[in-house]
């Protein structure tokens, strides 16, 4: 029985701590996805599916531009759509360039360091499972 | 009941849980998710009830925005009562936020009470003060006989200075609880967004 819960322990470790790294990301991940104009928040979610494998819930978004639009880091508009309803479109303001760049460069740095560290963890695994 | 009623019933229970927020802020934000739902529920290979899975129930969606503007209100704020009202919702989360709550709780306590010794002190100048004894050092207001007892160990050592001295020490709890309060609100920021995340999305179309 023991022995059960250590191995359910550890089986549930990874799972959350890849969900507290994704969790990590978001911010960063949100901001960058509008760095080529301004999207809405449905698009939002699509464009972070598709270029970041972040798959968000949708109740998660909106909360999260709201507060960064409360920061000053995005603005919000109002549009008529061609789809017959307007949408709300938000675009980084300079500030949010400024954090989004930083924060790039951050996560960039980063990743970079850790990366030489953990090659030699994937090289064993590539040896340990041959082709 | 109709596609369009469960909407606005979904609608009508967002906007009564965001009490708390201006009218405008409010209606902006049912504004969005009504617009969110509409877009959503126009794909035929969207169901309505996917839609609500992936919102999550209203209430929690508002809890969402409520934290996260109470929060941001919290670290720009220098009202105790806002950052108290910040650091008890981030005590819901947690064993993290309780011990930011406990911590909230005894700067400003002690705060107030320093406060309170030196506006006392002109009323009750015999019995308030810094007593010092064989195992005693601290601030209090002290009634009964021992104070008035000249063989007792416990003396007041601070007389009237003890105002400026209380004065100090309380505004001095009060801004380091404040400070410390709205930076550590910085970590809960990182925290508000993630309660929803584990509504599922059905995966949806690419753009």
């Amino acid at each position: 029985m023991a022995k059960q819960i250590v191995s359910s322990s550890e089986l549930d470790t990874p799972d959350k701590w890849e969900a507290q790294m994704r969790k990590g990301c978001l911010e960063m991940a949100v901001l960058a996805s509008l760095w080529r104009g301004r999207l809405y928040g449905l698009e939002i979610l699509r464009v972070l599916e598709r270029d970041s494998s972040l798959v968000l819930s949708e109740g998660t978004i909106y909360p999260i531009l709201n507060r960064l639009r409360t920061e000053g880091l995005v603005q919000s508009e109002w549009v008529e759509a061609d789809a017959g309803h307007p949408r709300k479109y938000y675009e980084l303001t300079g500030t949010g360039r400024d954090r989004t760049t930083h924060m790039a460069e951050t996560w960039t740095e980063f990743s970079t360091g850790l990366g030489y560290l953990i090659e030699p963890v994937l090289n064993k695994k590539k040896v340990e499972q041959p082709q | 009941m109709t596609s369009e009623t469960q909407i606005n019933d979904y609608l009508s229970q967002l906007r009564a849980a965001l009490k708390g927020m201006t009218v405008s802020e409010r209606e902006d934000i049912v504004e969005e998710i009504h617009m969110h739902i509409r877009e959503r529920v126009a794909d035929p290979q969207c169901s309505l009830d996917a839609v609500f899975a992936g919102l999550g129930p209203a209430h929690e969606l508002a809890q969402q925005y409520r934290t996260g503007v109470l929060v941001q209100r919290a670290r720009t704020s220098i009202s105790p009562v806002v950052i108290l009202r910040a650091a008890l919702r981030w005590a819901t989360t947690g064993i993290e936020g309780f011990i930011v709550f406990v911590i909230a709780i005894i700067g400003y306590a002690t705060g107030v009470i320093f406060l309170l010794l030196a506006l006392m002190k002109p009323f009750f100048p015999a019995n308030t003060g810094l007593w010092v004894g064989p195992n005693e050092f601290n601030f209090s207001i002290r009634m009964g006989a021992t104070m008035t007892n000249p063989a007792s160990p416990v003396h007041e050592v601070l007389g009237w200075w003890l105002i400026p001295v209380c004065l100090v020490l309380g505004s001095l709890s009060l801004a380091l609880t404040t400070k410390l309060l709205q930076f550590l609100m910085g970590r809960f920021r990182w925290k508000v967004p993630f309660s929803a995340a584990t509504h599922t999305r059905p995966a949806m179309m690419t753009l």
